[in-house]
């Protein structure tokens, strides 16, 4: 029968062939899972803290556990009950561990954390009902590699020049009124309008502030590193919605050597930046956007803020200009991390 | 080395190859140019009605349109080897006056010839079709038995997007071929190459891209006489790739598919035939940038099937098994036919909110902007209503399993039974994989034949059942039945005049996960489960006059009703009169 009809023949080679057929293939499943996507969510294990207080600058940290039944994006959101600070870690897992969740008192939204009790708030973007919450106490704030020019706390007398020399600055100077600081308590605000009544002056800088070496206790400030690209110099800036602030920040360098700002003798590496937005935001700058070179570094004695009016885009009568400023500080290598 | 030995082997050339002129017809070409072509009227009106108009004053309740066409096919014959036609198209849309709505193309450009009586060549356009897994075109959705109907107007598809009865693909390119016959073991063998380009560079990110191809087919002479024992044998292989030093883009594709194909005859007398036939290879995809390839994914497949051909009883049964890795990637055989993504002619929008209309049996039965030959880099975006067994055609990804038919054809009926029992090999977000089962059954009963009388009288049906299933927990489960069902009447009344009846209902119950997908067919999400509760009806029924063979003229009048939509529209009525007037010379 087997000869009469070929199988013989035909046989072994379906045998081959049906093995080649078999052969494996890549069968992990494609992606994303469905359970993940679509399974109703369901907190197996709730929100908890490694600690209920922890101090940041003993160099501690504070880790959240939870688990899902699922994969799903999940955001951890540490609010400063007192400073407003915010700070938030996302995932997505099907667990919360210290790995993924581990809060070592950085910040994602200014203002900085302060001592203060803080809450955290374990929530779902897909599952807006969802929230699990606890509380947490901040007993010593982090501590930020670099060198701390001023945080304005401390009343910086001759060590900060305010320049009004039109009078057009408004209820500037270091303050601790209306918003909150971004760091501790105080700020340094310029603010004001050019040329409000429209007369023939119309120079477009309002005014100026000059922070000067001495602040730190030095002649010069003493930057982290010399090599310009490698220095960042770091600062809190909260501006305005209007379209019609500029700063221009600089780096005072001391060309003739003689240990303080002189006007005209020494030179002044500045940048000109953008303002025109609504709420603290860190401001980094490239040593090398300056224009500075590694001898100059040597010999900053301070650092200088000038506040311009766009007045080519100002509407009539004029509107005021601004900005808050906090927390200058240099860093070494990369701009200062939250 | 393989054509070396070839030609060592070879007895002599064939000398005429295929396509290539014949002298009698030289010298009938040789007496001038020949002037072939089509014309074409074709007028529609289509009007919409339903609940899915309530608060719609946008949507037009009527719409009409319609085409003059005329492409006009020159052929000239220089030489007793060289072959040169073109078809120039002159249109003018209905309504269009003053040079609005009318346009002058060439259709249709392509030279051929013969190399020393051995080789022949064609340039410019041409049809290609290799084995399913390289180089095919997979029929469309939502046909099984086209009743006579709805044949007018997919006629007119097949000839604006150059399909063929086959499943060839139109391409841009040249091609070679010849043929070799030897006196022993081997009765011949066919060559044959082509490289055509199927997408050109935009100068900036998008690079040129190119398909090429070659197939070897072997034929055997009776290697076992007493058993009949022969065998066709066929060694294919297409490459697909993007020229990166066309314009500024650094990255693209390779896309190699090599495959086997077999058909061994192991025992054949007069009356019957046993066979094993099928194919095997390898697709492997590759993405570089620049020189440096960053994705590479490679899979295999094979199907093999037995037959049975009772010759005196016009039968052939077969069955098989066929395993296609889920990373089995041949652009020139998964791209389909039908683009549900493409924007439809009529009514692409409706309703309140002008909502895209999911394509329906009335798209499918009438609207060339659905259709393409195109070559699409990424598995095409599907209907599980129409197909989801097999939605890429034979090389679909993913898919193991069974299938059986039967082929039934004298000159009074011709039937045939075809159906899969086919599984996922991967799961789609989930280890839970889809059982597929599909059925489909069609024929065509000439009537006239048994009743003896003179006019034609057929009757088409078709029917096409399929389920999906998965199991595992309930974000997991899916459950879809479909049922596409096509019945037609073609009814000589009296010599060349016909009446027309068609109906295809189409019955979709049940839901589906369809993933979204990317390039390289990777799935990037699985968008909310589909609900389905769908009843789909069109109508036709019209008269057709047939002045002679290849001219005739139709009015028919069709009704769609689709009621049940599971995607955001409600209940709708398209009803639709058209006159056809075609004639080919």
């Amino acid at each position: 029968m087997s000869n009469k009809f070929g199988l013989k023949r035909i046989l072994p080679l379906a045998i081959a062939l049906v093995l080649f057929a078999a052969c494996d293939h890549d069968t992990e499943p494609e992606t994303p899972s469905l359970f993940d996507r679509f399974a109703p969510l369901e907190l197996l294990d709730s929100l908890q803290s490694s600690t209920t207080e922890v101090d940041f600058s003993a160099g501690q940290s504070v880790s959240f556990t939870a688990r899902f039944n699922k994969n799903i994006d999940w955001v951890i959101t540490i609010t400063g009950q007192l400073s407003g600070g915010v700070k938030t870690i996302e995932g997505f897992d099907l667990i919360v561990d210290p790995d993924n969740a581990t809060w070592e008192g950085g910040t994602t939204d200014l203002p900085l954390f302060r001592e203060e009790p803080c809450m955290v708030v374990l929530s779902v973007p897909e599952e807006p009902e969802f929230g699990d919450t606890l509380m947490i106490e901040v007993l010593g704030t982090r501590v930020y590699e670099g060198t701390l020019v001023t945080d304005f706390e401390d009343n910086p007398g001759a060590c900060i020049q305010l320049g009004d020399f039109e009078f057009e600055l408004n209820n500037s100077g270091r303050r601790d009124d209306i918003i909150t600081a971004a760091q501790g308590d105080f700020f340094y605000r310029l603010a004001g309008t050019d040329n409000e009544t429209g007369g023939p002056t119309d120079n477009f800088f309002v005014g100026l502030a000059r922070i000067f070496a001495c602040i730190t206790g030095e002649t010069y400030i003493q930057v982290p590193t010399t090599v310009p690209e490698n220095l960042y110099l770091n600062l809190f800036v909260e501006g305005r919605a209007t379209p019609y602030t500029r700063v221009v920040l600089g780096l005072i360098i001391d060309s003739n050597d003689s240990g303080d700002f002189e006007e005209g003798a020494d030179a002044i590496r500045s940048l000109e930046f953008d303002p025109t937005y609504t709420g603290w935001r860190l401001q980094s700058f490239n040593g090398s956007d300056f224009g500075v070179t590694q001898e100059e570094l040597q010999k900053v004695v301070g650092i200088e803020l000038v506040l311009i009016s766009l007045n080519n885009l100002q509407p009539s009568p004029r509107e005021e200009v601004g900005f808050e400023t906090d927390y200058v500080i240099f860093t070494q290598n990369r701009p200062l991390e939250l | 080395m393989v054509l070396t030995i070839l030609f060592a082997c070879a007895s002599e050339g064939l000398a005429q190859a295929e396509g290539a002129l014949s002298d009698q017809e030289a010298e009938t070409f040789l007496k001038g140019v020949n002037f072939n072509g089509l014309g074409r009227v074709y007028l529609r009106q289509t009007d919409i009605e339903g609940d899915v108009l309530e608060n719609d004053s946008l949507t037009p309740r009527r719409l009409t349109d319609g085409e003059f066409l005329l492409d006009l096919k020159i052929n000239a014959t220089p030489n007793k080897k060289t072959e040169v036609q073109s078809i120039l198209r002159l249109r003018n849309e209905f309504g269009g006056f003053f040079g609005a709505g009318q346009s002058i193309e060439v259709r249709e450009l392509w030279a051929r010839g013969i190399i020393a009586n051995r080789v022949e060549y064609r340039v410019g356009d041409m049809d290609i079709e290799m084995s399913p897994f390289t180089f095919y075109l997979p029929t469309e959705e939502g046909v099984i038995n086209q009743p006579s109907a709805f044949e007018l107007q997919r006629d007119v598809i097949y000839y604006e997007q150059f399909y063929t009865d086959e499943h060839s693909r139109r391409m841009q390119g040249a091609n070679l071929n010849f043929g070799l016959k030897f006196a022993q073991v081997l009765k011949d063998a066919d060559l044959r190459g082509f490289i055509a380009r199927v997408r050109g560079t935009d100068f900036l990110t998008i690079p040129t891209r190119w398909s090429s191809g070659g197939e070897l087919k072997l034929r055997t002479r009776k290697l076992v006489d007493a058993t009949g024992t022969k065998a066709d044998l066929g060694f294919n292989i297409a490459y697909t790739f993007d020229d990166l030093k066309s314009g500024d883009a650094n990255s693209g594709i390779r896309n190699t598919v090599y495959t086997f194909e077999y058909n061994v005859i192991g025992y054949e007398t007069k009356k019957m035939e046993y066979s094993l036939f099928g194919e095997m290879g390898r697709s492997v995809l590759t993405s570089k940038n620049d020189s440096t390839t960053f994705f590479t994914t490679d899979d295999v497949f094979a199907t093999v099937n037995a037959g049975a051909r009772f010759k005196e009883k016009d039968l052939f049964v077969h069955a098989g098994f066929s395993d296609v890795g889920p990373d089995f990637f041949s652009i020139g055989a998964q791209s389909k036919r039908v683009d549900f993504d493409a924007a439809k002619t009529f009514y692409n929008r409706i309703g309140q909110d002008q909502d895209v209309r999911n394509i329906t049996l009335f798209d499918l039965s009438r609207d060339v902007a659905i259709y393409t030959y195109q070559l699409s880099d990424r598995l095409m975006t599907y209907d599980p209503r129409f197909s989801n067994t097999f939605p890429y055609g034979p090389a679909t990804p993913n898919r193991r399993g069974l299938n059986y038919g039967a082929d039934y054809e004298n000159s009074k009926v011709q039937a045939s039974l075809n159906g899969a029992v086919m599984s996922e090999i991967r799961g789609q977000g989930t280890e839970q994989l889809k059982d597929f089962f599909l059925v489909q059954a069609k024929a065509n009963v000439n009537v006239n034949k048994f009743l003896e009388w003179e006019n034609n009288i057929n009757v088409t049906v078709g029917y096409q059942y399929e389920s999906t299933n998965r199991g595992g927990i309930e974000v997991e489960q899916v459950d879809l039945n479909s049922n596409l069902f096509e019945a037609g009447l073609e009814l000589e009344l009296f010599e060349d005049f016909e009446v027309l009846f068609g109906a295809k209902i189409l019955d979709a119950v049940g839901s589906d996960y369809i993933p979204r997908i990317d390039e390289f067919n990777d799935v990037v999400d699985f968008p909310q489960r589909t609900e389905y509760d769908d009843t789909e009806t069109l109508l036709a029924g019209g008269v057709k006059y047939t002045f002679k063979e290849g001219i005739y003229l139709t009015l028919q009048y069709q009704s769609f009703d689709a009621t049940g939509r599971s995607d955001s529209f409600r209940d709708y009525t398209l009803n639709q009169i058209f006159v056809l007037y075609t004639m080919k010379f």
